[in-house]
């Protein structure tokens, strides 16, 4: 930032012009954004006040900043809170790890990975919404059966990003470092894991939505706690009051830890 | 001078599905210590198999390559310069430098990495020690790609099309530059191109080679003036050198054509 400012000094009407536009985009970006965000609540509050629409369906922005103060008062929403984002890491790290490890070891052994490609192909198509009944049956209903979930959602499409990225790398480097005589762990450990670090980010980014998608299903499937269970039990007891308000609170949630990971991604690309 | 490199009745097939490809036939020459030799042919006639064969990628089918005195190629001796510069872009210009060392840990490394200092040094690259590859130009990343490939003081240094994928001018720059380490670095070389231009004003010998299976067609010994690759351009002999290979290359791939 300092530097364009003392660039500006020096430089042409033209520069200083060319700067002063890029300046008004990018307030217009922002500001359009704040401004559909307002226009979008206050247009719903309006609507559900005049009765235009029914806030028992709707519900309304005063009445989920109601709800949410009356969650904070009963102590309850940390707890529920807590919960679904205690599955959702637990799921990410393991889903991530695990689909990374498989993925190196499909890298390492080529009769491996044409042995286990059609599974996996399957596998990735699957709606892993379907195996709800085993897991339960499985690891028994509660956290564990959702923890499971997440990581059967994430996992696949991890072990499929990361493997297609590890074969691309370039084949010209391989022979580089074959001609100074690197053995097949060097290779990896120094050209094909540093070579596919962006894509480990997107898949990072794409984890980190399917991770909560992954909670969310579990806590449908089987929970006594966590904002899935408060949005399937307000939906059973038509409170959409607290449907809206959990449904808040992990936009929130999600929008942190992806900000969390493109923090990571741009101190990677440094 | 001692042979360096020798192939002795070289012969290679390619095994692929449905066909079994004879890329070198009979394959004779040799690479004495400190002398430049180039290979040109028509393209996919099967330079880049010779230049594997001699670092040892690839085994020939018969016949032996006698690198350094043994026909058990031990890679070490050897030093790869590719088309592209390979640099790793997420190492810094020092870490790709030292890339072969820390793969194989020689003993002597801390004298190997002053030597690593002082190429950097003496190729005007030591203020680029720690930017990342991308913030140099095309030339100067080549020349750390020589430069990576010198650290490790191979016997011979292999040249795939080093300078193909740069723009003309700075291809005759880099190529001054190149010939010059490789000159006052005391190395042997064996480059492998199609410009013919290229060939002639780096080397001391060149092999003229067929079309596939290749055979080496003709081997010319050259003895130009000028004490840098864009002063031997100037030489008289120069153009006669072009004509002779130019005809033979063509000539080459109108039999090709006609077969």
């Amino acid at each position: 930032m300092k530097k364009t400012k003392q660039n500006i000094v020096n430089f042409s009407l033209s520069h200083k012009k060319y700067v002063k536009k890029l300046r008004q985009d990018k307030f217009l970006v922002i500001f359009f954004r704040i401004f559909i965000l307002v226009a979008f609540l206050g247009l719903w509050e309006l609507l559900t006040y005049t009765g235009a629409l029914d806030p028992f369906f709707f519900s309304s922005p005063s009445r989920i900043v109601a709800q949410l103060g009356e969650l904070i008062k009963a102590g309850t929403l940390f707890h529920h809170t807590w919960v679904t984002l205690y599955e959702t890491l637990i799921g990410f790290v393991i889903a991530t790890v695990l689909g990374y490890l498989i993925a190196v070891l499909l890298w390492w052994n080529e009769k491996v990975r044409k042995i286990f490609e059609p599974y996996i192909v399957v596998l990735n198509s699957l709606p892993k919404i379907a195996l709800g009944p085993v897991i339960i049956l499985w690891v028994g209903a509660g956290t564990n059966a959702i923890i499971l979930m997440c990581v059967l959602i994430c996992i696949v499409i991890t072990t499929m990003t990361m493997l297609s990225s590890f074969i691309a790398c370039d084949e010209g480097k391989i022979l580089l470092l074959k001609s100074m005589h690197a053995n097949k762990f060097q290779i990896l450990w120094k050209l094909v894991l540093p070579s596919s670090m962006p894509d480990f980010i997107s898949v990072l980014k794409i984890n980190v939505g399917m991770a909560w998608v992954g909670s969310i299903m579990g806590e449908y499937l089987t929970s006594k706690a966590g904002l899935g269970y408060l949005i399937v039990y307000g939906g059973q007891i038509f409170k959409i009051d607290l449907v809206m308000a959990a449904t808040f609170v992990l936009c929130i949630l999600a929008f942190l830890m992806y900000f969390l990971v493109s923090l990571l991604e741009r101190k990677y690309k440094k | 001078m001692n042979n360096i490199l020798e192939f002795k009745n070289v012969k290679y097939f390619y095994q692929t599905k449905n066909d079994e490809i004879y890329a070198l036939d009979n394959i004779n020459f040799s690479v004495k210590e400190q002398e430049f030799v180039s290979l040109v042919g028509p393209s996919g006639c099967g330079k880049t198999t010779i230049l594997s064969l001699t670092a040892g990628l690839l085994k020939p089918s018969s016949g032996q390559v006698i690198l350094d005195g043994s026909d058990k190629i031990d890679t070490k001796k050897i030093g790869y310069m590719f088309q592209r510069d390979m640099l790793f872009d997420w190492r810094t210009v020092w870490k790709n430098i030292t890339l072969g060392l820390e793969l194989q840990k020689p003993k002597n490394l801390d004298e190997k990495l002053t030597f690593a200092e002082e190429l950097l040094k003496k190729y005007n690259l030591d203020g680029f020690k720690n930017k990342k590859p991308r913030s140099l130009s095309g030339g100067m990343r080549q020349r750390v790609a020589l430069i990576r490939t010198l650290v490790m003081e191979p016997k011979l240094l292999l040249l795939d099309e080093p300078f193909s994928a740069l723009d003309f001018q700075t291809r005759l720059a880099l190529c001054d530059d190149v010939y010059e380490i490789i000159k006052s670095e005391k190395k042997t070389a064996l480059l492998v191109t199609h410009d013919i231009s290229e060939a002639i004003s780096l080397s001391d010998k060149i092999e003229v080679l067929t079309s596939r299976p290749a055979k080496i067609k003709d081997e010319l010994n050259l003895s130009l003036s000028g004490a840098t690759p864009l002063k031997k351009r100037e030489d008289k002999a120069f153009s006669g050198y072009f004509d002779l290979i130019w005809r033979e290359l063509t000539n080459e791939e109108n039999e090709a054509k006609h077969s």
